[in-house]
């Protein structure tokens, strides 16, 4: 209390002092305006004389004689003036003339006039802004300190910021991956990971390494983001508070802190609740992309990969092959494929709209052909009930391996090692689309591409379709119509 | 061992104080030729609103010099030209300055805190008295 009490003083006196400057500033505007007011009569009493001056030919008038005397005299030549230009020049013109150089030096000392007056209310408002300081920090009786802890809002904020950054430009997917990954690491965690490993490579291990950093800095990320966001409420919130507690800034820091220091624990709840959610069968909290409809997943192929074998694989996909086929993609290629956009297929997998909390895949306007490697609404909504049933749990993974498998459509030229971390997808039932291994591939995985086209008596095939699907991978040929296909899978 | 620190102290500080002065003198100029390039601004302006019939004088000394309109306006020109010169001179000369007195000043606290650890250690007897002269100076 009396350190307080100490501090304020302290911040009393310099509030005293600002507002004194304050006010010496305002003197110093009020003078000022006062010099152009005269100056501004003055021109204008030198108007209306030029204005009647050529009216006679000569005038009778008092000549001042020095300081003292006067003596008689005329005033010859009324037309003729001798005008100062500034710093010494002259100029010889009419009256009329003279009268436009006035006018023209009247409207000069206007606008400095106003410039003077803007500088002197705003003065006059930051004086008053310090009095009422000053009146604050002496006596806290009448003021009080207004505190906004931000913690409700923080889904609210949230889940607003996740929609506004679900926009075309940004980085929707990526948001999705991480929240996913979020997920994923906090559902499976170990499991997922040693899977991975267990499968993997090493360098498959490495890459997973790499990706866990990667997802760690976009969640802190978007922690920041989102701390950012809370910070500025709490910043618009704590303005009114400023004009009241100015006099104590430990205050306004006070009052920003809590709010920042509550922003991650909050964040963490959110995310707990993600998880929760997407368990039952998803919900929009997280990320409005993950809601327990097939559609979103669908269209998610690309953006959902959450799961650290797909990023990995992704990332094992950029290492292996640097081009990626227009058409074909294998799954690696896919989610390669998600972030760069090759072909307009792309970017109707890229962009969803949301609506009403859950992501709608644009309708495609590109042919079927060049849609079997696309994930399409189509498809997407036919096998969305099948989907929803398929949902064993809400795992991230179902989720994640569906899109990543809707994502590698038919055609997949990329080789094996693509292959291999889909082999725990298999087990999930969330994949709703066909699924045709073109390329050979090592047995160890059933990697799964799906042929956009899924044809609703296929979808409960799927299952046993897996499996058999790893041994002819060679036989498919590169573009196979659907009805083939499905006749492929039938076999 | 104090004293000697008082003494650079004193040193130190005349230079901070003089660095100060050089740093309003140049402001100040500063000011003056802004003052002056937007009145020759103003003159700029006003000869190119006139038109040849009336003559135009320039003021040396006592005497009203009648001059020629287009030399008028070049001659005002160049000197327009000249002032904006000095103003960027005075502008770097300004912030050289600035530059020596932040210097100077982290120059004086670092001696002030040796000065005040010494004097700690000493009774000091004159030395509260010049330490807190010293004080005010530096903010």
């Amino acid at each position: 209390m009396a350190e307080k009490g100490n501090t304020n003083i302290d911040h009393l006196g310099g509030v005293v002092r600002l507002r004194e400057e304050h006010q010496k500033v305002v003197k110093e505007c009020q003078s000022r305006i006062q010099h152009w007011k005269k100056v501004l009569g003055d021109y204008e009493a030198l108007y209306d004389r030029l204005r009647t001056l050529p009216d006679q030919l000569c005038y009778e008038i008092m000549v001042p004689f020095g300081p003292l005397a006067f003596m008689p005299g005329k005033l010859v030549h009324t037309n003729e003036v001798t005008v100062l230009l500034g710093d010494n020049w002259f100029t010889k013109c009419s009256a009329k003339q003279a009268q436009k150089i006035v006018e023209h030096r009247m409207k000069h000392v206007g606008s400095q006039l106003d410039d003077v007056t803007k500088t002197m209310k705003n003065f006059e408002a930051r004086v008053g802004l310090a009095k009422d300081l000053e009146t604050m920090s002496s006596n806290k009786g009448d003021y009080v300190d207004i505190r906004e802890e931000v913690g409700n809002n923080d889904s609210a904020v949230t889940k607003g910021k996740q929609r506004i950054a679900h926009k075309p430009n940004s980085k929707p997917k990526m948001d999705v991956v991480i929240g996913l990954k979020e997920e994923d690491e906090a559902e499976t965690g170990d499991t997922g990971r040693s899977k991975g490993i267990m499968t993997e490579e090493e360098l498959w291990a490495r890459l997973d390494e790499l990706e866990r950093l990667e997802e760690l800095q976009d969640e802190q990320d978007r922690l920041s983001d989102n701390a950012d966001m809370n910070g500025e409420d709490t910043s618009s919130s704590s303005s009114e508070e400023e004009k009241e507690a100015e006099a104590a800034p430990p205050v306004n820091a006070l009052s920003l802190k809590p709010s920042w220091s509550s922003v991650p624990p909050s964040v963490q709840p959110l995310r707990d609740r993600k998880e929760e959610d997407y368990e039952e069968d998803g919900s929009c909290l997280p990320t409005i992309f993950f809601s327990h409809t097939v559609e979103p997943k669908k269209v998610r192929i690309n953006t959902g990969k959450n799961t650290t074998l797909k990023f990995s694989e992704r990332k094992e996909q950029k290492e292996h092959s640097k081009r990626k086929k227009k058409n074909g993609h294998s799954n690696g290629h896919s989610h390669h494929e998600l972030h760069k956009i090759t072909t307009p297929a792309d970017i109707y997998r890229l962009f969803v709209d949301v609506k009403n909390g859950e992501p709608i895949p644009r309708k495609s306007i590109l042919k079927s052909r060049s849609r079997e490697n696309s994930v399409c609404s189509d498809t997407s909504e036919s096998s969305a009930a099948d989907f929803e049933e398929r949902r064993v749990v809400g795992r991230s993974f179902s989720h994640d391996e569906t899109m990543h498998s809707d994502t590698s459509d038919g055609i997949t030229e990329e080789d094996s090692p693509t292959a291999m971390p889909l082999q725990t997808p298999s087990r999930f039932e969330a994949f709703s689309g066909k699924v045709v291994e073109k390329d050979p591939m090592p047995s160890t995985v059933p990697y799964l591409t799906i042929v956009p086209p899924a044809l609703p008596t296929i979808l409960e095939r799927k299952q046993e379709e897996v499996a058999p699907d790893v041994t002819p991978p060679e036989q498919v040929p590169k573009r196979v119509s659907k009805f083939k296909a499905a006749r492929l899978q039938q076999k | 061992m104090a004293e000697s620190i008082q003494k650079k102290l004193k040193a130190e500080l005349e230079k901070y104080t003089q660095i100060q002065k050089d740093v309003s003198m140049s402001v100040s100029a500063r000011q003056k030729l802004e003052t002056q390039a937007a009145e020759n601004n103003i003159v700029k302006e006003e000869l190119d609103l006139l038109d040849s019939s009336n003559t135009v004088f320039k003021l040396i000394g006592p005497v009203l010099v009648k001059q020629d309109l287009d030399e008028a306006k070049a001659t005002v020109a160049k000197r327009l030209e000249y002032i904006n010169g000095e103003i960027q001179r005075y502008e770097t000369l300004l912030k050289d300055l600035e530059k020596k007195s932040e210097h100077q000043r982290e120059v004086l606290t670092s001696l002030q805190q040796d000065f005040q650890k010494a004097q700690g250690l000493i009774a000091g007897k004159d030395c509260p008295v010049f330490s807190s002269v010293q004080l005010p100076s530096l903010c």
